[in-house]
């Protein structure tokens, strides 16, 4: 072979060929080069970490729930034993109806003040956005426990500065983590944290619309609020769904606020208070390590549901190619 | 979802391109100038929208009263580092009150809790986990991004929906399991247990795959291919000095979600060694509270200052990242 049979083969196998020649094959041709093949190594580290780290833990997790341990006689297979436990735990099922009602506030509210700083910083109609945004995004940087940790000293009985605050303006002895007002202070705390890191992301999705848009809105006569409502906010609500999505993950896993605020206030947070808590607690906690693997597998499959759910709605609504 | 993926960052907020990252030591003077013209080019100026003046203003006040709300838990915290026991529950909580014994308090929180100077021990920790699993996920996100971005192999696709449902496993249905696994294997409270979950970061492929697809040029990777080079050698020399910006996003994101992570450390950790710096801080508290130890609530929330204080000075110089990577999430949902 000489030295040029060998070049050119290579030039075409590079996809690169169509530099060269303005007539050479379309773009597409390229995908069928035989270095294409090359791509699975890079892609493997990642591949095998998330199946030996994710995929396999849930696999024996499943496993697992189908058996039952006792202190006398060892593991013996149970089937679905464990699941008809769990559906039937009315503590279980009170922690998801407690997240569910969490979630139901906490996220419009999260992502309505969001929208709003997020529109009016957008438009320039508030003075000094760019040190609000940074400031209203600082949070993130605050981890959940020790973001839980500041607000239960904040809203101590008796000696926090906001309770007294309560005080001063004539609601005498507010308890914040009494029964019916733990929700609402845990609300107050998941907005303390997130509103910013949604403000931010629906910031940067405004500032995407493109400026002739506005402008022919403007010319038309529209107002301020129109703008915002009628052309700004509807054209970002991919971004809007996505947030909704992932706040209710996340509402729903709550956990660590608490987990944190039990130990401050023990009273106001029981055993299965949100439905991670009761998987932890049934496992780490009375080590009932079958029970908590099948209460984590119907947790997953719930949010799991829920995930795929709303995919496929906005995937029927064409949001989502 | 391969077509939205597809969208480019190019509209993203002036200042938060990848072309500015160049210039990022050019003059204040100048980069106002710069910022001045981009607001320009971005909005319509405010006036015709007709917004009144009072309008503004109390836009601008609801905006300062947020602005209160978000920054009295960190000034709380600040202040009443500083302050002895009875003083964090006598004195008014937003002032100072003497005697002044923040030093006391950092002295006692790095030498004496437990006796045995373990805070030190958690912040060290701490580091250690936040930079091998923030390294790891950047390394392995990049590869994978840009494996996936710019080769079409067999199943490539399927495999990229593979990673994508990985993005929809809650974190907390994956530690218990991580935890039953670690039983049977030995990897309670070794370092790994935790370090390697937090390097599969799925969200981090997604975000290198959408940034390199919008500014690695496949024609780059061509020419760099014609001349030989290899196919490590192309991504090493040619992808990933394009890709830095995108890199330094996803390993910021990827630092702050192991720094702050609480529930895998909580249950995959028996021994207090192995704390990082969240769980250690919720097991004092559980001390400081019941009361087992005295004197220890301002010590606490010291503790809770130094675990704040890097990752907001992290964010604060680093923030235009932050918001990089939080963009390429939104757009491309």
């Amino acid at each position: 072979m000489s030295p040029n049979e060998i070049a050119i083969p290579r030039l075409q196998r590079s996809g690169g060929f169509r530099t060269w020649v303005p007539s050479g094959p379309a773009p597409a041709r390229r995908r069928r080069d035989r270095r294409e093949g090359n791509g699975r190594w890079f892609v493997l580290p990642f591949l095998v970490l998330l199946t030996l780290f994710m995929f396999v833990p849930v696999c024996y997790a499943i496993y697992t729930s189908l058996f039952t341990s006792k202190l006398i006689g060892g593991t013996s297979f149970s089937g679905l034993a464990n699941y008809g436990q769990v559906f039937a735990s009315s503590e279980f099922w009170s922690g998801v109806r407690r997240v569910l009602l969490f979630a139901a506030i906490q996220v419009p509210l999260t992502i309505g003040i969001a929208a709003f700083f997020a529109a009016i910083f957008d438009l320039g109609v508030a003075k000094f956005g760019r040190f609000f945004r940074v400031v209203f995004f600082v949070p993130f940087a605050v981890p959940a426990v020790v973001a839980a940790m500041m607000w239960s000293f904040l809203l101590l009985p008796q000696f926090g500065p906001y309770t007294r605050l309560a005080g001063a303006v004539g609601l005498q002895r507010t308890d914040f983590f009494s029964p019916n007002l733990i929700l609402p202070t845990l609300i107050v705390i998941v907005i303390w944290e997130w509103a910013g890191y949604n403000m931010t992301i629906l910031y940067t999705a405004l500032k995407s619309v493109p400026r002739e848009v506005v402008e022919a809105a403007v010319i038309d006569g529209a107002s301020f609020w129109k703008v915002v409502m009628r052309v700004k906010l509807p054209m970002v609500s991919p971004a809007i769904v996505m947030l909704f999505f992932l706040n209710t993950i996340g509402a729903l896993q709550l956990f660590t606020e608490p987990s944190i605020l039990s130990s401050f206030q023990p009273q106001a947070i029981s055993f299965g208070f949100t439905p991670t808590l009761f998987v932890y607690n049934t496992s780490i906690g009375s080590l009932e390590y079958n029970l908590g693997a099948a209460a984590a597998v119907v947790l997953g499959l719930v949010i799991g549901a829920l995930s795929v759910g709303s995919l496929l709605w906005r995937r029927r609504r064409g949001e989502f190619a | 979802m391969s077509s939205t993926a597809r969208v480019p960052v190019a509209h993203t907020e002036p200042g938060a391109s990848p072309g500015r990252f160049v210039c990022a030591r050019r003059r204040a003077s100048e980069r106002r100038r710069i910022r001045r013209a981009d607001a320009l080019a971005a909005n319509v100026p405010v006036r015709l929208y007709g917004v009144r003046r009072g309008t503004v203003i109390l836009l601008t006040l609801c905006s300062v009263l947020f602005a209160l709300f978000i920054l009295a838990p960190l000034v709380w915290i600040m202040v009443n580092a500083t302050k002895t026991q009875p003083n964090v529950y006598e004195s008014f909580g937003f002032w100072f009150a003497r005697p002044f014994v923040l030093f006391h308090n950092l002295s006692m929180l790095f030498e004496n809790v437990s006796g045995a100077g373990i805070y030190v021990q958690w912040l060290g920790n701490t580091v250690l986990y936040a930079v091998l699993g923030g390294v790891g996920a950047t390394v392995l996100s990049a590869l994978a991004g840009y494996g996936f971005a710019r080769y079409r192999f067999l199943g490539s696709k399927a495999l990229f929906y593979f990673v994508l449902s990985a993005l929809l496993v809650p974190i907390t249905a994956v530690a218990l399991p991580l935890y039953l696994v670690y039983a049977k294997v030995g990897l309670i409270n070794s370092m790994w247990g935790m370090v390697l979950p937090c390097m599969v970061s799925p969200v981090g492929v997604y975000l290198m795959r959408t940034f390199i697809d919008a500014s690695v040029p496949q024609e780059l990777i061509d020419a760099a291919r014609i001349d030989g080079a290899g196919e490590l050698g192309t991504f090493l020399r040619v992808a990933v000095p394009i890709m830095v910006p995108g890199l330094v996003t996803v390993l910021l994101l990827s630092v702050v979600a192991v720094w702050n992570n609480y529930f895998l450390p909580l249950i995959i950790f028996t021994h207090n060694s192995a704390y990082p710096l969240t769980v250690g801080l919720a097991s004092l508290s559980q001390g400081a509270e019941t009361g087992s130890k005295g004197q220890l609530v301002p010590v606490l929330i010291a503790g809770g200052l130094v675990t704040v204080i890097p990752i907001i000075v992290l964010f604060v110089f680093l923030q235009r990242y932050f918001r990089g990577g939080l963009l390429q999430g939104s757009t491309t949902g």
